[in-house]
């Protein structure tokens, strides 16, 4: 488990973290998501002990990272951002400097490196040098290293910004079976990643945690109402009157006409039902022929953009 | 094995992984053995290896911020400092560590050195004392591991390398003029002061063949506060 509770970091006048508080439960890949500057970095070094708090504390699997701060790193695998190495070690030499270094003793060492070589795909590459290695090796070796002591905590700093496309999805599927078992908190900024990946989402925004929940739940709580596209047969320009008394829609504007058929975006009120059904009745009524009519939910993406927008109004005027 | 052990036993295989480690060793070797060739192998001379730890212990000055330049520097520089600091290990384990793993490596610049007083040994007669030999590579390993502290306090200060290297020269250059020469323009108690901390003079008494405990324990505890300075100096990293 990680517990964050009111954490806060300042750099001098700039206020890094302001008051972050979640938890991640074991069982959980959660998502610590936003853009460049947000506070992302600090809040994930504060949590790996690298950085003190200035307020606020936080557990890595019971243990204050503070109070019990060995305790708390041996419980935490940790893959900083580019996976940074020493590239004059060859791969199993730092691989067994790491299992050292974690206290794991000569008998279990052969078979922890063995397991993590073999989760991270990398026994190709065993004995080459680290320095000679890609970056989407590299990144993978980081990734065995954090693996080594079997952490039940684990925290992943981008953890497929350098790799190709196979790796990418690879590597998700690693970290989505890490996470049945372990609380694994992935940085990212690539959305993709973290709808993809994550079970939950924290978007954080100049230094404030400004929603926490699953994708579908944040997708409900601030993805705004449901669009509903229609494309229809409509030279009698029936449709629209139609939809707009139907009980729930908000608003009708046509989007583009191709010769007789028209596609119109038809916008739904705050905490309206499913209107797929009652609007498909309402086009049979006025007797327009329908070639699709289907529900646009808002994706994270449209979350993030208007979480950050409302929560940075120069960036709205920007936009 | 302690933490510190496995850091220590890392960066002592770090430097026969790179080219510095290398070019440190073969230029120490190269320097000393030709003062040991000019200097000290003259027939119907005195089997003396005197003027070889004169130069050898000069020699420190350059060569042992080469070694200790990058031991903190490079880890902060390039990340590894991170993923160190985040393993279950305190930072004094971190820097005593990296400071053993450094005064290995120069004993193992000191190993070809060797060969001279083997060669000595063979060419002379009467053969030479063994005391002062013995105390010379003392004082060497002594003054060695006060400055190899010295290095890294500076290594645990700046994420430059050469900075770094530039810090230790420098710092040491001016204690050993500070503490070597007399200052006329100074108090008597700051020459007094200077005097205490004179590395010069204790390195002539170990070549004298004279091991002072008081000597040996300048030298020693001068290295451990160096070293707690930079205890110190890692654990406002996490602070600035």
């Amino acid at each position: 488990m990680i517990k964050a509770a009111g954490i806060a970091k300042s750099f001098g006048r700039v206020r890094a973290v302001r008051g972050v508080s979640f938890t991640v439960e074991p069982g959980q890949v959660a998502g610590l998501l936003g853009p460049n500057g947000a506070g992302k970095s600090t809040t994930i070094r504060i949590i790996t002990g690298c950085l003190p708090a200035d307020e606020g504390t936080v557990q890595v699997a019971g243990f204050d990272t503070r109070r019990d701060s060995l305790d708390a790193r041996r419980s935490l695998g940790y893959l900083p951002e580019a996976a940074p190495l020493y590239p004059e070690m060859s791969v199993v030499g730092f691989l067994r400097f790491r299992a050292r270094l974690f206290g794991i003793t000569p008998r279990d060492r052969v078979r922890a490196i063995g397991a993590a070589m073999e989760r991270c795909r990398i026994e190709a590459v065993r004995s080459r040098r680290v320095g000679h290695l890609s970056r989407g090796y590299r990144q993978r070796v980081g990734l065995a290293a954090a693996l080594l002591h079997d952490p039940p905590v684990l925290v992943l700093d981008e953890p497929t910004s350098a790799l190709d496309p196979s790796q990418v999805v690879e590597t998700r599927e690693l970290i989505r079976d890490l996470g049945r078992t372990r609380t694994v908190l992935v940085s990212s900024h690539v959305l993709g990643e973290v709808e993809r990946l994550c079970s939950r989402a924290l978007i954080i925004a100049a230094g404030t945690l400004l929603a926490d929940g699953t994708p579908g739940e944040l997708v409900r709580r601030h993805g705004g109402p449901v669009r509903y596209v229609v494309e229809a047969r409509d030279e009698g320009r029936k449709a629209e009157p139609a939809l707009r008394a139907v009980m729930g829609v908000a608003a009708v504007r046509e989007e583009r006409a191709e010769g007789p058929w028209r596609r119109l975006a038809v916008e739904a009120g705050t905490d309206a039902p499913d209107l797929r059904e009652p609007m498909a009745a309402a086009l049979a009524g006025a007797g327009v022929p329908v070639r699709e009519l289907s529900a646009r939910h808002a994706s994270l993406e449209d979350v993030f953009l208007r979480l950050l927008r409302a929560a940075d109004p120069a960036r709205e005027n920007a936009a | 094995m302690s933490a510190a052990a496995v850091i220590a036993g890392r960066e002592f295989r770090s430097f026969f992984r790179l080219p510095v480690g290398w070019v440190v060793i073969a230029l120490y070797a190269a320097l000393t053995g030709i003062v040991f060739a000019a200097g000290t192998l003259q027939p119907g001379g005195v089997a003396t290896m005197r003027d070889f730890f004169a130069l050898a212990a000069w020699l420190m000055l350059p060569v042992t911020p080469a070694v200790s330049m990058r031991l903190l520097a490079e880890e902060a520089r390039s990340g590894t400092l991170e993923a160190l600091v985040t393993s279950p290990v305190s930072d004094a384990q971190v820097v005593l560590g990296k400071y053993l793993g450094a005064l290995a490596f120069l004993v193992a610049v000191l190993v070809p050195t060797l060969a001279f007083v083997v060669t000595l040994w063979f060419v002379s007669d009467p053969r030479p004392e063994a005391g002062p030999i013995v105390a010379g590579y003392l004082s060497l390993l002594l003054l060695g591991g006060l400055y190899l502290a010295v290095g890294t306090l500076a290594s645990a200060l700046t994420s430059n390398q050469t900075l770094a290297f530039l810090l230790t020269f420098f710092f040491l250059v001016a204690l050993l003029l500070a503490s070597g020469t007399r200052l006329d323009f100074v108090p008597g108690w700051a020459q007094s002061a200077f005097y205490a901390v004179s590395i010069q003079r204790r390195v002539a008494e170990f070549a004298k063949g004279i091991v002072g405990l008081g000597d040996a324990v300048f030298f020693v505890s001068g290295a451990a506060c160096f070293l707690a300075l930079a205890w110190g100096a890692l654990e406002s990293r996490r602070w600035r």
